[in-house]
C-alpha cells in the first residue's frame, strides 16, 4: 500500500516532483562542478605557475668552507661539476612525478669575432631516456618550458628533435645585434678548448643578462669548455605544495622532526622534501629552492585555494537554501492533501515518511542528474580556463550525495512541522 | 421578455456529447434550476450562459443579442457586466478580506468603492465580518461574502453552482433566503444542483440527463 | 491616485504581506540569487587587483639602468620613478656593486637600501636581522659558508685603491700610500669593518653577494658615484606597465626602464587564467542559481492557478492579471535584489579580507545591475507561469482539483 501511495503520489504530482528534481538537479550540478574545480584547481595553477620558470636548482655540493680564512692563496675558483648521468635520478625520485620540467646548464666564456661572450649549453626540447635497475625512465624536457617568457623575435625554438647533429644556437637579441647576425646565418665560436661552427636557430627577448649570451646544445657546451659529460648546474621546475607550519620546521632541520611528522613532510610535495630527495638521489649534489620562485607560488596558490573555497562555500549556500527553500513550499503546497490523509486516519508518523520518502527519492535522482550536468561543468571550466580536464574526485561525489539528501531533510523540518500541526477540519473548510 | 435563449446548443468533447441540441429560453426575473445528476451536461451549460465556455454548435442569445460569435475580450466584458458567479468551493482570495474580496469585482468591472462594498455584505448580513480573512470566516460566511461580489455590479443574471454543496443545513437556509431576496428584487437567478431542496424553492425546474433537457416545468409549490 | 489605483496596491501589498510564509520562500530565492550574483560580481571585479598584488611577492617587475656607461644618481632615478602612481609603487632599491676583497679573495659588494629591499625582494629569506643601519652587513648564504661566517661576526673588507696622477690625495689624506714592487704603481690600502647583521637566502646568485649600504660602499671605494640598477616593484599589468615605461624612456635620457619579462609576461599568463576561473566560475554558478530563482518563482506562481482562473471569472482582462502578478513579482525582486546587494557585499568583503586581508573595493554599480537582474528573472520567472495560466480555461480551473 505505501509504495502504491508513493508511485501514486510520483504519478499524480509529476509535475511538481520534476520541478524539485531539477532544482536539486542544479544545485547539485553547482556544488559537483564547484567542489570538483575548488579540489582541482592547486594542481591546475600550479602548473599554470610554472610560467614562472624553474624553483628549484641543483648545483654541485662544495663543501669548500675555507678551514683558514687567513692562509688561502689567491688562486682561480675551480669549477664544480656534475655529471651528466645524475639528471636521471630526478625521475627516480618519490615525488618525481611532480617534477614537470627539468634542464642542466653549462656555461663557459667563449669569443665570437673577438667578443667575449657567455655561451650557455642546455636542453631545449630534450627527449632524455635513463636505465636504472631494469627500469626505463623517459622525459622530453628542457628549457622550451622554463623560459614561457621569452619572446622569439626571430626564427623559431630550437626543435632538437628534428635537427640533425647538435652545431645550433639561439642568442639573446642583444648578442644578435652586436655580432650583427639573424637566424639561419652561422657564427664561429672559440674556446680555449676548441673551436665550433653552430647555426643560429632563433633570436630571443628575455628582458634579463640571457640576452647577452649565447645558447646552445649541452654537448657543445660541453666540447668548448672542456667538460664532457658534465653540467654545472640543473634547473628544476616542481608543482609544490604551499609552505606550512611542518615544512619551515622542517627546512631548518629534517633530523629535528618526529617519526610521523618526517613521514608526512617527506611524502607531502613541499619543495623543501623535494630537494631533500633530490640530495638523497644525488649525494654529490645540493638542491636549493629558488626562494622568488617557491615563495611567490605557495602565495598564490594558497590565496586562490582559499578564494575557491570560499566562492564554493557561497556556491553551496546558495545551492543548499535553493533546495530546502523549494522543498518546503511544495510540501507545504500539499497541505489539503496531507490533511485529507489525516481526515481519513493516517497517523502523523506515517504521512511524514511518506512525505519524506517521495521527497528523498525526487532528490536522489535530481542528485544523480545534477552530478553528471556538475562534471559536464566542471569539464567546461576545465577546458576553457586551463585547456585540461578537471579531475573529479570520489570525495566530492560523496559529499554533494550526503549534502543533498541532509538539505533535503532540513528543508523538510519546516514542512514536518506543519503536518504535525495540521488539523483536518480547519484546512478542508479553509478555503482552498 | 426574455433575458437568455440557447437554441440548439451542443457542446461535444471528441467524440463525447456533453449538451446534444438543447434549447432553454429564460425570461428576464425568472428563478431557474437546473437540475441532474454528474455527468449530465449540467456544468457545462452553466460555463455556455457565462460565456467561460463556447457552444460547438448552436447559439446563445443575450438580450436579444447573439454572443455566440463575440471575440474572446468582449466576452469577457460582457460576463463581467451582466454575471455575477457563485461557486460551490467559494473561491474567495484567500489574503484579501471579505470586504476587499468583494471590491476586487468592482475593481474588474468599474471602480472599487469601499462603502458600497460594504452595503453589499451588509445586505448578505456580514457588515461585522468585513475585515476577516477568508480563513477566519465559517463556509456559510464565505458563501455570503461569495454571494455579496457576485451582487455588487448589479448584473442582470447570477449564476450560482452548487451554491449549498459544502453548506450545513442553517447555512444552506440563509443562501437561500438571499435567493428569494433577491428574487424579490427581480434578479434574474440560474441555480445549478443536485439537491432537490434547492431545486424545490425555485420558479421552475429544469432536468437534464446525458446532454438532453428531459423536463422543464414550473414549479408548483413556489410561493410568490 | 484613483480608487482603482488605490485598490491595485491593496491587492499587491495583500499578497505580499497576508501570505508571508509563500513571500518569505520567493524572497528568500531571490535574495540567494542576487547576494549570490553581487558577491560574485564585487569578487570578480576584485580579483585582478587583489591577486596582481599578491603577485608582487616575486619582486621588482621593473629595472631602470644607465642608458650610457655613467651611472643613475638619486635625482634621476626619483624622477624616473615618479611616473608611477604612488598607489601603485611597491619600491625601488637601488643597487651599486663594486669588486672588492675578503681575506685576498675577491667578492662582489652591493651597496643597497636597506629599508626598502623587502619591497622589491619579499622573497629574500634573512636570519638573523636586516642591517639598520651603517657598519652592518648582510652575507649572502654560499659566501658565508665559504667563510665560515655567522651573525655577529665581524670581518673587514679591503679595498686597493690605485692612485695615478689624477687622484685627489686630498680626499685620503689618513691612507698609507705604498708601490707594488712589480709594477710600480702606487696604491692605498682602504679598509671597512663589518658586523654580519643577517645571513640571506635566495636559492639564486644573490647568496654569492655581501650587501652593505651605499654609504658604507662610497667610504670603502671613496667616491661617490651613483647606481648600476634600480629595482622596482609596481603593482600594475603588462600593459599598464608598458605605458609607464615608455613615459620614463620619453622622459629620461640617463636613464633606461625595462619590464623584468620573467616576472611581467608570467604574471599576465598566470593572472588571465585566475581572472577567466572566477569569470567562468561566477558565469556557471549565476545561470544555475537564476534558473534555481526561476524554478522557485514558477512554484510560487503555478499554486495560484486557481487565483488566476477566479480573478478571469471575475471578469478580469488578461493583461490586467498579468500586470498584477508582475507588479508582485517586481516588488519581491527588487526587494530580493536589494537585500541581496547588501548580503552580497558584506559576503564579498568576508572573503577579500579573510584571503586577501584587505576589504573588497565596493562598486555601487553592482547595486542597479543585482537589481535589475533580479527584477528581471523573477519577472520572467513569474510572467511564464502567468501565461500559461491565464491561458487555461478558468471554468476548468475553478471547478476542478
Amino acid at each position: 500500500m505505501f509504495f502504491r501511495m508513493i508511485t501514486g503520489a510520483f504519478r499524480r504530482q509529476w509535475k511538481k516532483m520534476l520541478m524539485i528534481a531539477l532544482t536539486v538537479a542544479l544545485g547539485a550540478s553547482i556544488a559537483t562542478a564547484m567542489l570538483n574545480v575548488m579540489l582541482d584547481v592547486g594542481d591546475k595553477i600550479n602548473e599554470e605557475l610554472k610560467a614562472y620558470g624553474s624553483n628549484i636548482t641543483v648545483v654541485p655540493n662544495s663543501q669548500a668552507v675555507m678551514s683558514d680564512l687567513y692562509a688561502v692563496e689567491e688562486t682561480e675558483t675551480k669549477d664544480e661539476f656534475l655529471k651528466e648521468e645524475t639528471l636521471g635520478e630526478f625521475l627516480t625520485i618519490f615525488w618525481a612525478n611532480n617534477i614537470t620540467d627539468f634542464a642542466p646548464v653549462l656555461d663557459t666564456s667563449v669569443n665570437v669575432n673577438g667578443n667575449d661572450i657567455q655561451l650557455i649549453g642546455t636542453w631545449f626540447d630534450h627527449h632524455f631516456e635513463f636505465k636504472k635497475k631494469g627500469t626505463v625512465y623517459q622525459r622530453d624536457t628542457g628549457i622550451i618550458n622554463l623560459r614561457s617568457w621569452w619572446d622569439i623575435t626571430d626564427g623559431k625554438w630550437m626543435d632538437e628533435a628534428k635537427l640533425s647533429g647538435d652545431q645550433y644556437a639561439m642568442t639573446g637579441r642583444k648578442t644578435a645585434d652586436m655580432l650583427g647576425v639573424s637566424a639561419g646565418d652561422r657564427i664561429t665560436v672559440k674556446s680555449s678548448k676548441g673551436t665550433e661552427e653552430l647555426e643560429i636557430v632563433g633570436i630571443f627577448e628575455s628582458g634579463d643578462d640571457e640576452e647577452d649570451c649565447i645558447f646552445t646544445t649541452l654537448s657543445v657546451a660541453q666540447r668548448l669548455s672542456g667538460a664532457e659529460g658534465k653540467y654545472k648546474k640543473a634547473e628544476v621546475s616542481a608543482i609544490t605544495s604551499p609552505d606550512d607550519e611542518l615544512a619551515v620546521k622542517a627546512a631548518k632541520n629534517p633530523d629535528l622532526l618526529s617519526g610521523d611528522e618526517y613521514d608526512l613532510w617527506y611524502c607531502t610535495a613541499y619543495v623543501s622534501s623535494i630537494c631533500f630527495q633530490i640530495q638523497e638521489a644525488i649525494p654529490e649534489a645540493s638542491a636549493r629552492a629558488v626562494r622568488q620562485i617557491a615563495d611567490s607560488e605557495g602565495k598564490i596558490l594558497e590565496k586562490t585555494e582559499l578564494l575557491m573555497a570560499l566562492i564554493t562555500l557561497m556556491s553551496l549556500i546558495g545551492a543548499t537554501l535553493g533546495i530546502s527553500n523549494l522543498v518546503t513550499s511544495s510540501v507545504m503546497e500539499r497541505s489539503a492533501e496531507l490533511a485529507l490523509m489525516k481526515a481519513v486516519g493516517a497517523k502523523n508518523g506515517q504521512i511524514t515518511f511518506l512525505v519524506l520518502t517521495e521527497i528523498v527519492l525526487t532528490s536522489i535522482l535530481g542528485a544523480a542528474a545534477g552530478y553528471f550536468m556538475g562534471y559536464a561543468f566542471a569539464q567546461v571550466i576545465g577546458q576553457s580556463v586551463f585547456s585540461s580536464a578537471i579531475e573529479m574526485s570520489g570525495m566530492a561525489a560523496f559529499l554533494v550525495m550526503v549534502l543533498i539528501i541532509a538539505v533535503t531533510l532540513v528543508g523538510s523540518i519546516p514542512a514536518v512541522r506543519m503536518i504535525l500541526r495540521l488539523r483536518p477540519s480547519e484546512v478542508l473548510h479553509g478555503g482552498h | 421578455m426574455k433575458l437568455l435563449e440557447l437554441k440548439d446548443v451542443t457542446k461535444r468533447y471528441g467524440s463525447l456529447y456533453a449538451l446534444d441540441k438543447v434549447s432553454l429560453s429564460i425570461d428576464k426575473g425568472e428563478w431557474i434550476a437546473i437540475m441532474g445528476p454528474s455527468g449530465s451536461g449540467k456544468s457545462t451549460m452553466m460555463n455556455i450562459i457565462s460565456c467561460m465556455d463556447r457552444p460547438t454548435e448552436g447559439q446563445v442569445i443575450f438580450n436579444g443579442r447573439d454572443i455566440t460569435k463575440d471575440s474572446r475580450k468582449k466576452l469577457t466584458e460582457f460576463h463581467r457586466d451582466k454575471i455575477g458567479l457563485v461557486f460551490q468551493q467559494f473561491h474567495l482570495i484567500n489574503y484579501l478580506n471579505a470586504v476587499e474580496n468583494v471590491m476586487v469585482a468592482q475593481y474588474y468591472h468599474s471602480m472599487p468603492d469601499e462603502k458600497e462594498a460594504l452595503e453589499a455584505l451588509e445586505r448578505v448580513g456580514l457588515k461585522d465580518r468585513a475585515k476577516h480573512l477568508p480563513s477566519q470566516l465559517s463556509g456559510g460566511e464565505q458563501q455570503r461574502v461569495c454571494i455579496a461580489r457576485a451582487l455588487i455590479n448589479s448584473p442582470e443574471l447570477i449564476l450560482a453552482d452548487e451554491p449549498t454543496g459544502n453548506l450545513d443545513e442553517a447555512n444552506e437556509n440563509i443562501v437561500l433566503d438571499l435567493f428569494r431576496q433577491l428574487h424579490k428584487e427581480g434578479t434574474s437567478l440560474i441555480v445549478v444542483t443536485h439537491d432537490p431542496e434547492v431545486g424545490e424553492v425555485a420558479e421552475r425546474v429544469v432536468r437534464l440527463e446525458h446532454g438532453k433537457i428531459i423536463s422543464d416545468k414550473k414549479n408548483n409549490q413556489f410561493s410568490e | 491616485m484613483n480608487k482603482k489605483q488605490r485598490m491595485f496596491l491593496r491587492m499587491v501589498l495583500a499578497s505580499l504581506l497576508r501570505r508571508r510564509s509563500r513571500m518569505i520562500v520567493a524572497l528568500l530565492a531571490i535574495v540567494v540569487g542576487a547576494t549570490i550574483l553581487s558577491g560574485l560580481g564585487l569578487i570578480y571585479y576584485d580579483v585582478p587587483r587583489q591577486m596582481s598584488a599578491q603577485f608582487r611577492s616575486y619582486g621588482a617587475n621593473v629595472i631602470l639602468t644607465p642608458s650610457d656607461d655613467s651611472y643613475m644618481n638619486s635625482i634621476s632615478i626619483k624622477n624616473a620613478v615618479s611616473v608611477f602612481p604612488s598607489d601603485k609603487l611597491e619600491g625601488y632599491t637601488p643597487y651599486r656593486y663594486e669588486n672588492s676583497k675578503l681575506n685576498n679573495l675577491p667578492v662582489t659588494l652591493a651597496g643597497t637600501d636597506f629599508s626598502s629591499v623587502l619591497k622589491t625582494s619579499p622573497y629574500w629569506h634573512i636570519s638573523g636581522d636586516l642591517p639598520d643601519g651603517n657598519g652592518k652587513t648582510l652575507v649572502g648564504k654560499k659566501l658565508a659558508e665559504k667563510f665560515g661566517l655567522t651573525v655577529g661576526d665581524g670581518f673587514s673588507m679591503l679595498n686597493s685603491f690605485q692612485i695615478t696622477d689624477n687622484t685627489d690625495t686630498s680626499a685620503l689624506p689618513d691612507y698609507e700610500i705604498y708601490t707594488d714592487p712589480k709594477t710600480g704603481e702606487k696604491f692605498c690600502d682602504h679598509t671597512l669593518d663589518l658586523k654580519v647583521s643577517g645571513i640571506l637566502e635566495t636559492g639564486g646568485s644573490e647568496e654569492d653577494y655581501i650587501y652593505v649600504t651605499l654609504d658604507d660602499l662610497s667610504d670603502l671605494m671613496l667616491s661617490e658615484r651613483g647606481c648600476d640598477i634600480v629595482e622596482v616593484s609596481v603593482a600594475a599589468r603588462e600593459d599598464e606597465l608598458k605605458s609607464y615605461l615608455d613615459e620614463i624612456n620619453k622622459r629620461s635620457d640617463t636613464l633606461s626602464a625595462k619590464p623584468v619579462k620573467r616576472v611581467t609576461a608570467s604574471e599576465s599568463t598566470v593572472l588571465s587564467k585566475l581572472e577567466s576561473l572566477v569569470l567562468i566560475v561566477t558565469a556557471v554558478v549565476l545561470a544555475l542559481t537564476m534558473i534555481c530563482v526561476a524554478t522557485t518563482m514558477m512554484a510560487v506562481i503555478a499554486e495560484r492557478r486557481r487565483e488566476i482562473g477566479l480573478r478571469k471569472a471575475l471578469g478580469a482582462l488578461d493583461s490586467s492579471i498579468v500586470i498584477e502578478f508582475l507588479s508582485e513579482g517586481l516588488v519581491l525582486g527588487a526587494a530580493g535584489g536589494i537585500i541581496g546587494s547588501v548580503l552580497g557585499y558584506l559576503f564579498a568583503d568576508a572573503v577579500s579580507m579573510n584571503v586577501f586581508s584587505s576589504s573588497i573595493t565596493f562598486r555601487p554599480l553592482l547595486i542597479p545591475v543585482a537589481i535589475i537582474a533580479s527584477v528581471t528573472v523573477t519577472g520572467l520567472a513569474c510572467l511564464i507561469p502567468i501565461r500559461s495560466a491565464v491561458d487555461v480555461d478558468p471554468a476548468l480551473v475553478l471547478k476542478g482539483e
